[in-house]
């Protein structure tokens, strides 16, 4: 049996059922976004999985192509320390997408049926035989190549040919589906005897190795004893790159999803804000609304702490109901979000998942939280002298402060709306409080919307530095030479060719990159700061650098100061001439004369072996058509060319970045959904503490339209008050965002706050206000005014 | 004074057009699981310039009345007629129109808006029934307020005034449209003797200038003030 006290705490609740819906509404939301918290883990738990299941390598070791039969793996594989090896071939080339020509990576898998590591799972259709191959799941996911069973897709062997491959299905594979979605390069597997077809050469590229101890000092002994090893297999031809090393839980992409999820976290921390402002609102004004009956309890006999413990509980209470819905909720959430992220970029299946800290947060919060939330209220309602609470009567009325005179200034608007207008001014902390939380909304839209337009504007201005249609690239020890180079200029659609070449350098411990370029180059450079180089430097050798702004900050370079470069010839001294705002390769540009760095990187062609080509027309069918004729006569002709078009990577880039915004601006959502319940929950109290009101003007000849005309200024002027505090909410965030894209991402995004989007704003809050106003206004108006005289 | 009643008296002997008729009217509410029978079938007539006082126990019916004739409320059976129009058939919406023009209603409790000052609260039917130009609301609304001798305290709002003052301008609001029926429910309950007493000669003033008065009272005394007294008890007229 509830003693008479508790059984308040309950009955309250279904008192003004409306208010207890939006109140569990709110929380149910707030504890819902707190399951964000749990994405990190449950795409390391599924990712984890697919590392085993994948058998995913700790260290890879990659060889200019080597012939190894069964013994030498064997040998191999008993090596201290190593459980599993497993061979790869690879030829990268080209395959026709339409009639435009896309780079492509065929990875060659000795025995599908027996894959010690890095397993490339079959994901539909079957294993390949000859000339056949599985298209990765990636390819059709980032749109680059959309190609199903029973297709085939043309390949540019090394010899020039095009092959036909059959596609008898989808493959799998972290590494791989890595490189699709980071490089933009088509991946298909294939029986090693394919692979060696297309690129004429025999033998394996890479070793992938599984190791019992992953400890440092462990694999790098390891490494020294597989060099030797490998050392001393007969036709070992030396090795190509740095052995790569996995560490213990790591998964290709790990760290870019973990950078992705901090954004989250500080909008999730947003929506927490804005639906905690929202718990202290309602359950403020359900404290309030009851003062009176606080003063009839005291008036017989009740005491303060009596009083607390019944609101406490009722708070508490909500939070419970509600904490059943937003875990709920949560959970969903979470895994809905995995699974699209999981999808997008590591084409797998996250399985569904609890992450049961963050549970346990959640039931914390939303038990606690509200009544946390309703002590101020409480104690206010227990404070109000005993005279003044039994004379409450729910209804703020009017005062004559500055803000009143203000709203009441307002003499150009018609009555009704003056009436809805001045009602914002009678609950005061309600009305701010709902202010504040359109203003989180709206500020939270602006920076998402701010960030996006950043990302979008400096990606286009990235590529528009590029003045070239076309970028070809050769291998380094087979450059064009002259004769090429002529052929190349000669090509009908050629307007202009430009030799450059780039080099991973290391400045200051920073990693970077130079770009050695033509002084009259056609990348449009923009120095800021200090010259471009001249003519005459160019001539001497000069070693004189133009640095992009974020590696002369990050290593603290400016105009006039000697640089190390540390490149793989050894170290060169470097006078940096001058500061460009360009953001290449993430603003880690050292932009150098050409003629130098040929000078200072010994072994180096004699000519570049990267061109920048220009063609007549910028029209995209020409730029294709072009690109193919210049592969055809350069591969005709001996050499090995790949090419990069600048208007599919530019578009590829953009879309990526896109669905990065997107993502962000979707859970962005989450606070508008909020703030729209709080507007809602707003203007419904307002609605049922006027509901006398109501029957009162209705009495006094108030039609429909004029009720509505009240509330529906009171909705718009919450509205424009939340936008207009939301600007300097949204342009702070924004750069909040601006800031954690460098420090965290490491990409420097230009600030950027259109004031389109302030406007789009303005006409997006007023909008859904009057949208979310609808429900309560419609209750308004139907309040007959006999009933309504009669509520209390 | 005693020239004001006897003049009444005179008016009371002179046969009069009926104003407000109801016929075999029921109310019930419906309360909970319970109906409560507020009216139980009465028939009322009220001339033309009638001052009726309605008079009853708590819970009588006395203020069902007054609702069904301003149609702030619906009967359950029966007809009620103001002016020989059925506010019974008309829609909410019609009878807001209707209330602007034709009635002015008058509660225990004031019952002003808070955010408006007592001159726009006496506008306000006037804005509602958009009715002449703002400058002519206003100036009637100052021409009601000085009539009820609050011709100083236009620019207050509610809270600044008295009890007796916000009544004022409860009447003021009333005749904001220059209705032919004021009604009030308990318009003086609320009030100290000596304001009630003012109070009350408006009422009788605007009944002298042709207005039909109907109120509710508890108040012995005001009541035997008004020409006719209609006697409420469990929910039927005993005595009209």
């Amino acid at each position: 049996m509830l003693s008479a006290l508790s059984r308040k705490s309950t009955s309250d609740l279904s008192r003004r059922r409306s208010r207890t819906f939006f109140a569990i509404l709110t929380l149910a939301l707030a504890v819902a976004s707190i399951g964000i918290f749990a994405m990190p883990s449950l795409m390391n738990r599924s990712m984890q999985a697919e590392v085993r299941a994948g058998k995913l390598p700790d260290l890879t070791v990659f060889v200019n192509p080597v012939e190894l039969d069964g013994a030498q793996l064997a040998a191999l594989s008993g090596v201290p320390n190593v459980r599993a090896v497993e061979p790869r071939s690879r030829f990268d080339g080209r395959v026709y997408i339409g009639a435009r020509r896309a780079p492509a990576s065929v990875v060659g898998v000795p025995q599908f049926g027996l894959q010690r590591a890095d397993v490339v799972h079959v994901a539909s259709g079957r294993a390949p035989g000859p000339g056949e191959v599985l298209t990765d799941l990636q390819n059709a996911n980032q749109g680059l190549l959309s190609v199903g069973a029973r297709d085939s897709v043309r390949m540019i062997a090394a010899n020039g040919s095009v092959r036909q491959l059959h596609v008898v299905g989808e493959g799998r594979n972290l590494n791989g589906g890595q490189d699709v979605t980071g490089d933009d390069v088509v991946v298909l597997y294939a029986g090693a005897g394919t692979v060696a077809s297309l690129s004429g050469v025999r033998g394996y590229e890479s070793l992938a190795f599984r190791l019992a101890d992953t400890r440092p000092a462990a694999v790098d002994a390891t490494i020294v004893r597989l060099r030797t090893a490998l050392t001393a297999v007969p036709g070992f031809r030396g090795f190509r790159w740095m052995p790569e090393v996995r560490a213990a839980g790591d998964w290709p992409g790990k760290s870019d999803f973990d950078n992705f999820s901090k954004f989250f976290y500080v909008i999730t921390a947003l929506a927490i804000l804005s639906a905690f402002v929202l718990i202290a609102n309602t359950l403020s004004t359900l404290v309030a609304e009851q003062t009176s009956e606080i003063g009839t309890m005291k008036a017989i006999g009740a005491r303060r702490r009596q009083l607390a413990a019944v609101y406490v509980k009722t708070a508490m209470l909500l939070g419970a109901l509600a904490t059943v819905f937003g875990i709920a909720l949560g959970i969903v959430l979470s895994n809905v979000a995995v699974r699209f992220f999981g999808s997008t970029f590591f084409a797998i299946d996250v399985a569904f998942g609890v992450d049961w800290r963050v549970l346990l947060v959640s039931v914390l919060v939303g038990v606690l939280g509200p009544a946390v939330a309703a002590l101020p209220a409480i104690r206010r309602a227990t404070r109000v002298p005993l005279r003044e609470a039994l004379e409450a009567s729910g209804s703020a009325v009017g005062s004559q402060d500055a803000g009143d005179a203000l709203l009441r200034r307002v003499w150009f608007l018609p009555r009704t709306a003056q009436i809805g207008l001045r009602n914002v001014g009678r609950r005061r902390r309600r009305s701010l409080a709902t202010a504040l939380i359109i203003a989180l909304a709206v500020g939270n839209l602006l920076a998402v919307l701010g960030l996006a337009a950043a990302v979008t504007d400096v990606t286009h201005a990235n590529w528009r530095d590029h003045g070239e249609d076309v970028k070809i690239t050769t291998p380094s020890e087979r450059p064009l030479g002259a004769r090429g180079e002529r052929l190349l200029r000669t090509t009908p659609g050629v307007a202009s060719v430009e030799p450059m070449f780039d080099a991973a350098v290391t400045v200051a411990g920073q990693d970077g990159f130079v770009w050695a370029l033509r002084q009259n180059t056609m990348f449009r450079h923009h120095v800021t700061d200090g010259r471009w180089y001249t003519p005459a430097e160019e001539r001497a050798h000069a070693r004189v650098a133009v640095a992009e702004r974020s590696i002369a900050r990050a290593t603290g370079a400016q105009v006039g100061d000697r640089i190390q470069l540390e490149t793989a010839t050894g170290p060169i001294p470097f006078r940096v001439i001058g500061i460009a705002s360009n953001l290449q390769d993430s603003g880690t540009v050292l932009f150098a004369p050409l003629a130098t760095m040929h000078a200072v990187l010994r072994g180096t062609p004699s000519n570049a072996n990267d061109y920048w080509v220009r063609t007549s027309s910028s029209e995209h069918a020409f730029v294709d058509r072009t690109t193919t004729l210049i592969e055809d006569r350069l591969t005709a002709a001996g050499y090995e060319v790949g090419t990069e078009i600048e208007y599919v990577g530019e578009a590829d880039n953009v879309a990526s970045n896109r669905t990065i915004t997107t993502s962000i601006a979707v859970l962005g959502l989450l606070i508008v959904a909020i703030s729209l319940v709080g507007l809602a929950n707003a203007l419904t109290m307002s609605v049922i503490e006027r509901t006398r009101e109501i029957g009162i003007l209705r009495t006094i000849g108030a039609r429909g339209r004029d009720v509505r005309r009240i509330f529906a200024a009171e909705a718009v002027t919450l509205a424009f008050a939340g936008w207009l505090l939301g600007i300097p909410i949204g342009y702070l965030l924004d750069r909040g965002l601006v800031w954690l894209m460098k420090e965290v991402v490491n990409i420097d995004v230009p600030f950027a706050f259109p004031l389109s989007n302030v406007a789009l704003a303005l006409a997006g809050s007023v909008l859904l206000a009057l949208i979310v106003t609808l429900l309560p206004i419609r209750r308004a108006v139907r309040y007959r005014p006999g009933k309504a005289l009669r509520y209390a | 004074m005693a020239t004001v009643v006897a003049e009444r008296e005179r008016v009371v002997e002179e046969a009069r057009a009926p104003l407000i008729e109801l016929a075999a009217v029921e109310k019930v509410y419906r309360m909970g699981r319970l109906d409560y029978h507020a009216l139980r079938g009465i028939d009322l007539t009220i001339g033309e310039g009638e001052l009726v006082a309605i008079v009853g126990p708590s819970g009588s019916g006395k203020t069902t009345i007054l609702n069904l004739v301003t149609g702030i409320d619906r009967p359950t059976a029966g007809t009620v007629a103001v002016g020989g129009r059925r506010i019974d058939a008309m829609s909410e919406e019609e009878l807001a129109v209707w209330r602007g023009e034709h009635v002015g209603v008058v509660f225990q409790f004031f019952q002003l808006l808070p955010t408006l000052s007592a001159l726009e609260n006496a506008a306000l039917p006037l804005d509602f029934a958009r009715r002449c130009s703002k400058r002519e609301r206003f100036e009637r609304a100052r021409h009601n307020l000085a009539l009820v001798g609050l011709g100083d305290k236009t620019e207050h709002l509610p809270a600044e005034l008295s009890g007796g003052e916000q009544q004022r301008v409860a009447i003021a609001r009333a005749l904001a449209a220059d209705p032919e029926l004021v009604v009030g429910d308990e318009p003086t309950g609320n009030l100290d003797t000596v304001t009630a007493a003012e109070m009350f000669e408006l009422l009788e003033r605007l009944n002298d200038e042709g207005k039909t008065i109907v109120y509710v009272t508890h108040d012995r005394e005001l009541a035997q003030r008004a020409e006719r007294i209609v006697s409420i008890r469990d929910g039927l007229v005993v005595a009209a």
